[in-house]
């Protein structure tokens, strides 16, 4: 074997180990990471805008956080700068739940919890498309699921009145269960039962 | 022309490294590049499987999950100890444990093999894992101190999945399958006598064998056969059974006893339309047959009905249990490693028990054994067989007391309640929206509406479940409620889902698992099954 055909052959394996290992990653950025890193830069940048309005009106919003041991969801008063669009304030609404409650109530939305898209329809239906972060603070269950859903669906209606329901996307896809519990196939209205009336 | 060669030849002699290069790369460089392509190619994150072991005990059997790492299978070590014992104290440091045992102490190092018990080291194959908090030892455990601390008989057949331990007696069991005209003859000859019961699932037919443990001499027969090519025992949910697969798809399956259940026969046929019209080939009848069922015209696909050995008559109302989640989908799990899906499986199989004892009820299993089964299908096994009722078992997070129980009927996600009748004030742009009135039922429904016919039928049957268990001591019990569940929602049936708490990470699951409760659990469903019945079911 000539010096070139061995140096052509090195090469060769070289590619071959490299193009493996690149076969790997991508399978694992497919089958594994969300998105790639550029658009998650850019809808953490639409969050940030949505987060933080120049011109809005502040304004004392309801946000509902679950109580497990109730049951129910608990209202929680909190002021929020409006951003100008109903989508943006959608966000606001996700993301100030995600936060977490300021008076101790139940926070089973995780904090990484992050809304890839909002999408408003002309019949009053918010398509929210969230992160598949929203996962991975709870306990799979029926009660849990159906408390994180009805939780975000409240408080979004309540706060923003153009949307009359709302349809949940993962990732961008719609999925069957939020869980394996909860139906996330159609969308849903407000239910007010499941708010814990004041005493 | 001539150059050249001349100062190749120089090149190659007076360069050492590529002396080295021509001496070593050629032999070396193309296997080691091939083995670190394929290395990186193939090498993969290691997975944990779910595969269960069954603890056997004069009382009734355990289940406990299988971690494995690698090609070695490991056990969780303190759900091992308060299954047998009770465990005195724990002294945990990062990486040894200290745990006291009745009298005596056992102490464990992570990543040691030796294991110290009553001041006396013994050594195990593997060493003892400490994974996320959990400890681990490898199921060598079990012959090496679990003898001692059980100071009772253990029976291990080292490969296996299963251990018998106390005044245990399993049966066993050979298997021979011979050729009969258009078809196959498996005979099954038991150790003892066994009660069997027919089910077909996932086109499979399922042979349940009761309560009665079995230690197979063989995990499973392969037959090289144009009708039958395995029959397999598997107990994985704590239920054995045996799962017979036809070659294809399309034959009758007809099983019986004989020799007072010591003996089963089934034979596999092709159906009359196969065979031709000639004949119609009648079931075979062995000498004195204990008891006969009705034959099975080809594996179903979803639904795993079973046959209660009750004399003829008119048909029995049949009743679908739903064990939530399975196979790939283990669900919730708790901090001593309880998967809900197998949780849920025992408490299915224990209704199903209670069910079939009372003599008046057929069951339908939305999934048999440790499988995957969609929505849709879960519904299928209900709608298919005419369930008078569908009862779908999870377990979950109900806040932090445990046990504790919340009954649920299905909620559409488009339906509420008008705000005057609930007594709550609307939130701000949300308008009710009512369910329109309904004169009579239609003749067709849409698919994902089938539920919604049977709303108020399923709130009732969900109030005598929740009544029935506010009568168990010990036991929180929440009003019956309603949520969107994805199972519920084509069950063309009263339909509730049974959500038990607590399994979560952050707590054992000692109350969910603890048999007595679990018995009273299924006797309740029967005792509320029995009262909505009372009540009338309004289709």
């Amino acid at each position: 074997m000539t010096v070139r055909a061995r140096i052509f052959l090195a090469f060769l394996l070289i590619c071959l180990a490299a193009g493996a290992l690149y076969l790997r990653s991508l399978s694992k950025r497919v089958l594994v990471e969300p998105a790639p890193h550029a658009e998650e830069a850019a809808r953490a940048k639409l969050s940030q805008i949505a987060l933080q309005p120049n011109n809005g009106t502040t304004q004392l919003a309801t946000l509902y956080f679950p109580s497990l041991n109730e049951g129910k969801i608990l209202p929680e008063s909190r002021s929020i700068t409006w951003a100008q669009t109903d989508s943006d304030r959608v966000r606001q609404v996700v993301l100030a739940l995600a936060e977490g409650s300021h008076q101790g109530y139940g926070h089973l939305l995780s904090a990484s919890t992050s809304v890839r898209a909002v999408f408003l329809a002309s019949d009053g239906t918010a398509y929210v498309d969230l992160s598949n972060d929203i996962l991975s603070d709870f306990e799979p269950g029926i009660q849990t699921e159906t408390l994180i859903i009805y939780s975000l669906v409240n408080s979004i209606t309540t706060n923003i009145p153009s949307v009359k329901r709302v349809q949940f996307l993962i990732q961008g896809q719609q999925v069957e269960t939020l869980d394996g519990h909860a139906d996330l196939t159609a969308a849903f209205t407000p239910d007010p039962t499941r708010v814990k009336s004041a005493p | 022309m001539s150059g050249a060669p001349i100062l190749r030849h120089k090149s190659d002699e007076t360069t050492p490294t590529r002396s080295l290069w021509r001496a070593s790369g050629s032999r070396f460089l193309l296997p080691a590049a091939l083995m670190l392509g394929l290395a990186v190619f193939f090498w993969s994150t290691p997975q944990l499987r779910s595969d269960n072991f069954i603890f056997y005990f004069p009382s009734g059997c355990h289940i406990v999950p299988i971690v494995s790492m690698g090609n070695i299978r490991y056990l969780p070590l303190m759900q091992i100890l308060n299954m047998v014992g009770k465990v005195g104290g724990i002294q945990e440091k990062k990486n040894s444990i200290r745990i006291w045992f009745g009298n005596t102490q056992i102490e464990l190092k992570s990543n040691d093999p030796k294991i110290t018990y009553a001041k006396e080291p013994y050594d195990l194959p593997q060493p003892v894992r400490l994974s996320e908090g959990q400890w681990l030892v490898p199921v060598e455990f079990l012959t090496t101190i679990l003898p001692r601390l059980t100071h009772q008989p253990v029976e291990y057949q080292e490969g296996t999945s299963r251990i018998f331990i106390g005044d245990v007696k399993p049966a066993s069991f050979t298997a021979r399958l011979d050729p009969i005209p258009n078809g196959a003859r498996l005979t099954v000859q038991f150790t003892d006598k066994v009660a069997v019961r027919t089910a077909s699932s996932n086109g499979k037919w399922i042979m349940f064998l009761g309560d009665r443990p079995m230690e197979p001499l063989e995990p499973s027969y392969r037959f090289h056969n144009p009708y039958l090519s395995e029959l397999q025992y598997d107990d994985q949910d704590g239920v054995p059974k045996l799962v017979i697969s036809p070659t294809s798809g399309g034959l009758n399956f007809y099983p019986m006893q004989a020799e007072g259940g010591k003996i089963l026969l089934a034979d596999v046929l092709k159906p009359p339309s196969l065979v031709g019209q000639a004949a119609q080939p009648a079931p075979p009848t062995p000498a004195a047959p204990a008891t006969t069922h009705p034959p099975s015209a080809g594996p179903t696909p979803q639904a795993a009905e079973e046959s209660p050995a009750a004399p003829l008559g008119p048909p029995l109302p049949v009743v679908t249990l739903d064990a939530g989640h399975g196979g790939a989908d283990n669900g919730g799990h708790s901090r001593d490693g309880v998967l809900e899906k197998d949780l849920v499986s025992q408490y299915v199989a224990r209704v199903r028990a209670a069910l079939l004892a009372t003599n008046k009820y057929r069951v339908v299993l939305s999934r048999a054994g440790d499988v995957s089964a969609s929505s849709e299908q879960r519904a299928l096994a209900a709608n298919l067989s005419g369930a008078i009722c569908f009862l779908s078992i999870h377990a979950g997070d109900l806040g932090p007391t445990s046990p504790r129980i919340t009954v649920y009927s299905y909620q559409p996600s488009a339906a509420v309640l008008p705000a005057a009748a609930t007594g709550t004030e609307l939130p701000t742009g949300a308008p009710p929206v009512a369910p329109p009135p309904v004169d009579k039922p239609p003749i067709f429904v849409p698919w994902e509406q089938t539920q919604e016919m049977w709303l108020e039928q399923s709130a009732q049957f969900a109030q005598a479940v929740q009544q029935q268990f506010a009568l168990l001591n010990g036991v929180e019990v929440e009003p019956p409620t309603t949520a969107p569940i994805r199972t519920l929602r084509n069950v063309n049936a009263p339909a509730v889902a049974i959500e038990l708490g607590r399994l979560a990470t952050d707590e054992d699951a000692t109350a969910l698992t603890n048999p007595v409760f679990q018995q009273q659990v299924a006797g309740a469903i029967v005792e509320a099954l029995a009262a909505f019945q009372k009540g009338g079911v309004k289709p």
